[in-house]
């Protein structure tokens, strides 16, 4: 809705924006509408459609991404925004076929149901482990507030999150 | 035929101009919690022209005086809750910090954009009101300072015009002998809109009687204020449950006298009071 509005206006003259940016440690040079969403970018331009797009406006964060290491909704980024910042999307966590322990221990909780909250919550499970190795039940709860499951099985997520076995080494 | 440009200008001189060129036709986007949203809905007629300050370096940032504290309009809610200048001289902000939105939301949300939008349910604005803060105004015509308390209209609407900037916020730091508190009531527990907030700030004497209280309720009134009427049953007493429930009452019946009673009054009118008073109850 949001491009769709705007190009009834003027999708011929918008002004395209060159970007430089980091997306998963890879470096690309993008020239883009400035009407883009950091969601639609990942999703439509660069074909990262590990991030979901639920609600879009802030509220059920499964387009949760990290910014410069910070938990963000990806939806409420204009692409724009990240010229000379570092993206990291729930695509960066396995690495080949090898699954990263947080999804490990996701998947040995039974902490994924339909799996649509799943990117968002790890990615915000991540931000958390990332700047605190050995979270409360509490604080994990908080880090994941900003995360809707409408499967409602939150129990297993903390679990997981809870007994994960990311060691700072294994990142 | 309307365009929209996405400007990031590097500097405050460079973002006064873009604003007086597009005059009131451009729209500042700061953490874009808010501004992304409006532009979303079809409803709303796009701005010409985005200008995205987040190179404003200058613009972020807390730093303290001897006697005060100056907040950047930059600053992340992640940061306010984070900084330990304001959890020491301001912990009513700090509180307030923490409650605002998801993790997510205070990562990229700012007290700026917080004040500007100026939505009834903002959770910084009541502490920044009962702070005393003011307000750094900044456009081609000159700069000026603006008590917080003077500059909101009503809900979504400030007395600052569209070329102006918001350059930072300003108030003196909370003596050691006062004490402060923000509470909040939402729908639920994460990323709820205040339905109803209170900021409390209680002085005390030595020999324990009130010598000075701030109170300001959040989404309660048209526009922020402070409760004048009921701080003045509280200074010079000494502090009683009693008390603090007769204050709630009197904050509840002033909220009744402003905006008549509605659909949601008889929810409204014992909440209010019954924050209040834990407000003030729990003011450490």
């Amino acid at each position: 809705m949001f491009e769709e509005h705007w190009k009834l206006v003027n999708e011929n003259d918008m002004k395209k924006v060159t970007i430089h940016t980091s997306v998963n440690h890879k470096h690309y040079e993008l020239e883009i509408k400035p009407n883009l969403t950091l969601l639609s970018l990942l999703r439509e331009e660069l074909g990262l459609t590990g991030t979901k797009c639920g609600c879009e406006v802030g509220e059920c964060g499964a387009c949760t991404v990290l910014m410069n290491g910070k938990a963000v909704n990806s939806c409420l980024v204009l692409a724009p925004q990240i010229d000379g910042q570092e993206i990291v999307t729930v695509e960066e966590l396995a690495i080949g076929n090898k699954l990263h322990p947080l999804q490990e221990s996701f998947l040995n909780h039974d902490a994924v149901h339909c799996g649509f909250c799943t990117p968002g919550m790890l990615m915000s499970a991540k931000d958390l482990l990332d700047h605190n190795s050995n979270p409360t039940e509490e604080e994990i709860r908080t880090a994941i507030s900003g995360n809707l499951c409408r499967c409602s099985g939150y129990q297993q997520i903390v679990d997981a999150i809870q007994n994960n076995n990311v060691s700072p080494l294994k990142g | 035929m309307k365009q929209f440009e996405y400007f990031s200008p590097k500097n405050v001189v460079e973002t006064c101009a873009l604003l007086k060129e597009f005059e009131n036709d451009a729209q500042i986007l700061a953490g874009g919690t808010d501004v992304l949203i409006e532009l979303r809905k079809s409803s709303v007629k796009p701005p010409r022209a985005i200008i995205d300050i987040n190179r404003l370096n200058e613009l972020k940032g807390i730093t303290e005086t001897e006697s005060e504290i100056i907040i950047k309009p930059l600053t992340t809610h992640t940061e306010l809750g984070s900084s330990s200048s304001i959890k020491k001289h301001a912990r009513l902000l700090h509180i307030a910090a923490h409650v605002i939105g998801s993790p997510q939301i205070r990562n990229r949300g700012t007290i700026g954009g917080n004040i500007m939008n100026a939505a009834a349910c903002a959770d910084t604005v009541p502490p920044l009101m009962a702070l005393d803060a003011t307000v750094k105004l900044l456009s081609v015509n000159g700069e000026r300072i603006v008590p917080i308390i003077d500059f909101f209209i009503k809900p979504y609407q400030t007395i600052a015009i569209k070329n102006e900037l918001l350059m930072e916020i300003r108030f003196p730091k909370l003596l050691d002998s006062m004490k402060s508190m923000f509470l909040k009531l939402g729908r639920r527990n994460a990323l709820a809109i205040s339905r109803l907030s209170v900021a409390a700030i209680l002085r005390k004497s030595d020999s324990g009687l009130i010598q000075e209280v701030r109170i300001v309720p959040g989404a309660a009134f048209p526009k922020w204020q402070r409760m004048t009427e009921a701080e003045k049953i509280l200074v010079g007493q000494k502090p009683s449950k009693e008390l603090f429930i007769e204050t709630g009452k009197r904050v509840s019946e002033a909220m009744i006298s402003f905006t008549g009673r509605r659909w949601s009054t008889e929810y409204k009118e014992p909440v209010i009071a019954v924050l209040v008073r834990r407000a003030l109850e729990t003011c450490q």
